[in-house]
C-alpha cells in the first residue's frame, strides 16, 4: 500500500568459522550486491548488503570468519565487538554441515552472549554423499533457536532460512535469554566471578555471566576495560581465582572451559547426528599423505603451480611457447603465438584507442591529456586486467577444490628456510601475476612479522609488467641467448627474494620459528559459480585499487614528459623535466659503461618506470624515436653484458607506484614503504654491477 | 605412556593430555575442538614437515614445531 510508513529494516551480522561457506551463503542472500569497505581504521574487510524479504529489508553484514570470540586476532575483536555492541537484531551462525561438531562451538559461544540467533548448517546438498545425516530439529529444541538447513550452490532452504531470521527479529521465535552452559566443576566459580563482575558498569551493557567465564578464561580486551573504569579489584580477584583453578585441576583454566564447552556441545549434536564410511574420507586422506610427503609433496605442487603459470604466461605474451617454437624451427608458429597473445591484442586496442582520441578530439590542451596522458597511463593498467583475471581464475580453482591449503602444508618445510610459513605460498604465486594482489593476499598470514617482511619482499618476485620489459630488452639478444637471460632474471629474483627475506628475518629479536596450523577442507570439483565470483572480487579489487592511483599518475607522467623545466610545452621530450632529472641519476650508470645519451635514456625509462613498470618500453621508444624496445636498444649500442645488467636491474628495483602504494596501505608505514625503496634500489644497483662484471669476463 | 603428537605414526588415535604450544596457537586448537580429553588419529607424519591430523570430521595441518608441544597418551 502507497501509505504504508516506512519499511522495516532488520540488521543481520553474519559469523562463521573459516570455510564453512560464508561468502557463498552471504553472496546467495544479498544478490550479489555488496558494498565492499574496511572496519574503521584495520585493513580487514567489511562486506554489507541488502535483501528484501516479506515487506522487511534484511541489511546483512558479514562479519570477519573466526574460530571463537577469544578476541586473540583482530578478526575476532571486530566481530565479537561487533555482537555485543547489539548493532544486529539478529546473529546468524552458520554451521558447516561436513563439520558439524566442530563449527557448532562458535554458535554456542554466539549464544551465550545473545539469545536472538539463527543456525544455518551450510552445505546441506553435499552432507549425504559425505554419509553425514543431521537431525536439525532435535538440535533446534535443544538450543531453543531456529536451525535450517541450507544449501548455497543449490539455493536451497534461502526461503526458510529469511523466514526464520525475520521470525527471530520480531520476537516470534527464539529464547529470550542467552545459553547458560552448565561449566559442571566450575560452576563455583562462575558464580563468584558473575557475582563480583555485576556490580561493574560493564555489565550494565554485556551479560555479566558472559564475561565472568571469560575472564576466567584469561581475556586481555575485558580486563582493559574494567581497568578502564577502576574495577582493577574485580580483575585482580578473578585472577587469583584462574591461579586457583589452575592448582586445582591442573590445568589451565582456558583449556578447562573449553573442554566443557565441548561436552556440553556434544551432548546436544552427537544424538543428532548420523555417520556411516562412505569412502570419500579414505581417498582425501591418501591425497593428503601424499602432499605431505617431504619429496613428493613439494614436487607435486611445484609441478600444478609452474602448469598454471607456463599456461597463463603464455595466454598472455606468448613467452615461453614462442621462444620453444622459434628454437624448434618453427618461426612462424612462434610468431602466431605471439601476435595471438592477449597482450598483444589489448596493446592494439589501446593503440587504436588513441588514434581515436587523436582523430576526434579537438587539438589543444585537452587532446594531449586524454591521448598522451590518460589513456596510455589507463590503458598499461587494463592491459593487465584479463592477466590479473586468469590468475584469479586459476588459484579460484586450486581453492575451491581444496587444493590451496594442501599446497602451502607441501611449501611450508622449504620456505620456513628463508623465515616464512606455507602461509607465504599464494602472496608469492599472485605476485608473479602482480604485485599489487600479492601483497593484499599477505593479510592472510598469521604472524605479524612475516606479514611486513613478505610486503617488503614480495615487490623482489617478477610480474608480468616486468616480464614484458624483460621480454622486450632480452629481444635485443638473439635466440636461445635472450631466453637465457630471462630465466637468469626469474632465477635472481628469486633467490634476492629469498636472500632478504632471510636476513630481514635473521635480523629480528625474538626471533619465532615460522609455524603452520592450516584446515585442510574435504577435496572437490571447483563450483563454477564460486569460482566466477572469486575470480571477479579480485580483479574488481585491482582495478579499484591500482585504477584510482594509476589515473592520477598518468596525469602526473604525462606532465612531467610533456613540460620543460621552465613548464612551457617541450618539443620533444629530451627538453622534458623528466629527460632533466634522467641526467642528474644518468652518472650513476657510469659503472655499466654507460654515459651520454644511452646513459640519460635509459635512467629517463628507469625513472618512468617507477610508475608502472612497462612504460620502460614506451619511455625507451619515445626517448630513441625507434619504434620497437629492441631497436632503440640497438641503436644505443648497448653491448650484451650492458643488457644483461639492465635486464637484471629493471627486474629488481622500486616497486612500481600501485605496489608501493598498497605496501603502505597494508602496513600503514610509511618507515615500511620507504625502506622498502631503499633495500629494492641497493639490492638491484648492487646485482646490476655484479652482473656486468660477470658477463664483461665471460 | 604420555608422548607428543609429533611422534605418533600414521593411523595412531590418541587422546590429547596438554596443549603447551604459544598462546595465538593454543587458542586457535583449542577453538577447533583440540581441547584436553579430545580425541585425534594422525593421517600423516613423514617425520619431517607438518604432521595431518584429523578430529571430529575435521583434518588439520599442524606444523611439527606446534605438534611437539602437544602432550597426548596414545590409545
Ligand atoms: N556443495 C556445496 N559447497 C559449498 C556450499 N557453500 C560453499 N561451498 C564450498 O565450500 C567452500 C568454502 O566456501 P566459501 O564461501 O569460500 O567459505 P567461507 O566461509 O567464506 O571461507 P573463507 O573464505 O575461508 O572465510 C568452497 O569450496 C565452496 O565451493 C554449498 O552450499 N554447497
Amino acid at each position: 500500500m502507497a501509505g504504508e510508513n516506512e519499511e522495516r529494516v532488520i540488521h543481520v551480522a553474519v559469523v562463521g568459522q573459516p570455510n564453512v561457506g560464508k561468502s557463498t551463503l552471504f553472496n546467495v542472500l544479498t544478490g550479489r550486491n555488496v558494498h565492499v569497505a574496511n572496519w574503521p581504521g584495520v585493513t580487514v574487510e567489511k562486506h554489507e548488503g541488502y535483501r528484501r524479504h516479506r515487506g522487511r529489508l534484511l541489511h546483512f553484514v558479514d562479519l570477519p570468519g573466526i574460530y571463537g570470540f577469544s578476541a586473540s586476532t583482530l578478526e575476532e575483536l571486530i566481530a565479537r565487538n561487533y555482537i555485543l555492541s547489539g548493532g544486529a537484531d539478529v546473529v546468524l551462525v552458520l554451521v558447516d554441515s561436513l563439520a558439524p561438531e566442530r563449527t557448532m562451538y562458535l554458535a554456542l559461544q554466539t549464544l551465550e552472549i545473545t539469545p536472538r540467533v539463527v543456525i544455518a548448517f551450510t552445505k546441506s546438498d553435499i552432507a549425504h554423499s559425505h554419509g553425514i545425516h543431521i537431525h536439525h530439529d532435535a538440535i533446534a529444541r535443544r538450543l531453543g533457536v531456529p536451525v535450517i538447513p541450507v544449501s548455497a550452490v543449490k539455493e536451497m532452504g534461502i526461503e526458510e532460512l529469511l523466514d526464520a531470521i525475520i521470525d527471530v527479529a520480531e520476537g516470534r521465535a527464539g529464547r529470550r535469554e542467552p545459553l547458560r552452559i552448565d561449566y559442571r566443576e566450575l560452576e563455583p566459580y562462575v558464580r563468584e566471578a558473575e557475582k563480583l563482575v555485576s556490580k561493574t558498569r560493564l555489565a550494565e551493557r554485556l551479560p555479566a555471566r558472559w564475561i565472568a567465564v571469560r575472564l576466567l578464561e584469561g581475556d586481555d580486551n575485558l580486563e582493559e576495560l574494567l581497568r578502564r573504569e577502576g574495577a582493577e579489584d574485580v580483575v585482580k580477584a578473578i585472577h587469583s581465582m584462574r591461579i586457583d583453578i589452575e592448582n586445582i585441576f591442573r590445568t589451565r583454566p582456558e583449556e578447562l572451559f573449553s573442554r566443557k564447552r565441548f561436552q556440553y556441545l556434544y551432548s546436544i549434536v552427537s544424538p543428532a547426528v548420523v555417520r556411516v564410511e562412505t569412502g570419500v574420507r579414505e581417498r582425501s586422506e591418501r591425497i593428503d599423505r601424499l602432499f605431505s610427503h617431504p619429496v613428493a609433496g613439494p614436487v607435486l605442487s611445484t609441478m600444478i603451480l609452474l602448469a598454471v603459470f607456463l599456461t597463463v604466461f603464455t595466454i598472455n605474451t606468448g613467452f615461453p611457447l614462442n621462444i620453444l617454437l622459434h628454437e624448434a624451427g618453427m618461426p612462424g608458429a612462434a610468431e602466431w603465438v605471439e601476435e595471438h597473445s592477449l597482450g598483444a591484442y589489448l596493446e592494439e586496442g589501446v593503440d587504436a584507442l588513441i588514434d581515436a582520441a587523436n582523430a576526434s578530439l579537438p587539438e589543444g590542451f585537452i587532446r594531449d591529456i586524454v591521448a598522451g596522458g590518460i589513456i596510455p597511463g589507463v590503458g598499461a593498467v587494463l592491459i593487465f586486467l584479463p592477466l590479473i583475471i586468469l590468475v584469479a581464475f586459476f588459484l579460484a580453482v586450486l581453492e575451491d577444490a581444496g587444493l590451496a591449503p594442501r599446497i602451502a602444508l607441501s611449501l611450508h618445510p622449504i620456505l620456513s628456510r628463508i623465515g616464512v610459513s606455507g602461509h607465504a605460498v599464494f602472496p608469492i604465486t599472485l605476485s608473479l601475476g602482480c604485485n599489487v594482489p600479492g601483497v593484499m593476499a599477505a593479510r592472510a598470514t598469521p604472524s605479524a612479522r612475516e606479514r611486513i617482511r613478505l610486503a617488503m619482499t614480495l615487490p623482489f618476485i617478477p610480474c608480468q609488467a616486468r616480464l614484458v620489459v624483460i621480454l622486450a630488452v632480452a629481444s635485443a639478444l638473439r635466440g636461445i641467448e635472450g631466453l637465457l637471460i630471462v630465466i637468469l632474471a626469474y632465477i635472481v629474483a628469486f633467490l634476492v627474494f629469498a636472500g632478504v627475506n632471510k636476513i630481514l628475518y635473521m635480523l629480528e629479536e625474538e626471533r619465532e620459528e615460522p609455524e603452520l596450523l592450516l584446515e585442510l577442507p574435504p577435496l572437490h570439483r571447483p563450483s563454477a559459480k564460486v569460482v566466477w565470483w572469486l575470480t571477479w572480487d579480485a580483479a574488481k579489487h585491482f582495478l579499484a585499487k591500482a585504477g584510482s592511483i594509476i589515473f592520477l599518475l598518468s596525469i602526473l607522467i604525462w606532465f612531467i614528459v610533456s613540460y620543460t623545466p621552465g613548464l612551457s610545452p617541450a618539443a620533444s621530450p629530451r627538453d622534458s623535466i623528466a629527460a632533466a632529472v634522467a641526467r642528474v641519476f644518468a652518472p650513476l650508470l657510469a659503472p655499466i659503461g654507460l654515459e651520454g645519451d644511452p646513459a640519460w635514456i635509459t635512467a629517463f625509462a628507469l625513472l618512468i618506470g617507477f610508475v608502472a613498470k612497462e612504460a620502460v618500453i614506451g619511455a625507451l621508444t619515445i626517448a630513441t624515436g625507434k619504434p620497437s624496445a629492441a631497436e632503440a636498444i640497438r641503436s644505443m649500442g648497448l653491448g650484451d653484458a650492458q643488457v644483461a645488467a639492465l635486464t637484471i636491474f629493471t627486474t629488481l628495483y622500486v616497486p612500481c607506484l600501485a605496489t608501493l602504494a598498497v605496501i603502505y596501505q597494508e602496513t600503514r608505514s610509511l618507515k615500511i614503504a620507504l625502506t622498502t625503496i631503499a633495500v629494492m634500489m641497493s639490492v638491484a644497483y648492487v646485482s646490476m654491477i655484479l652482473a656486468y662484471l660477470l658477463f664483461t669476463i665471460i | 605412556m604420555p608422548t607428543t603428537l609429533d611422534a605418533l605414526p600414521p593411523g595412531k588415535t590418541a587422546r590429547i593430555i596438554r596443549i603447551d604450544a604459544p598462546g595465538r596457537w593454543r587458542n586457535r586448537l583449542l577453538q577447533m575442538g583440540f581441547t584436553p580429553g579430545s580425541l585425534v588419529r594422525v593421517v600423516a607424519n613423514h617425520g619431517v614437515g607438518p604432521i595431518i591430523v584429523s578430529s571430529m570430521g575435521i583434518t588439520i595441518a599442524i606444523g611439527r614445531g606446534i605438534a611437539r608441544r602437544i602432550l597426548v597418551e596414545p590409545l
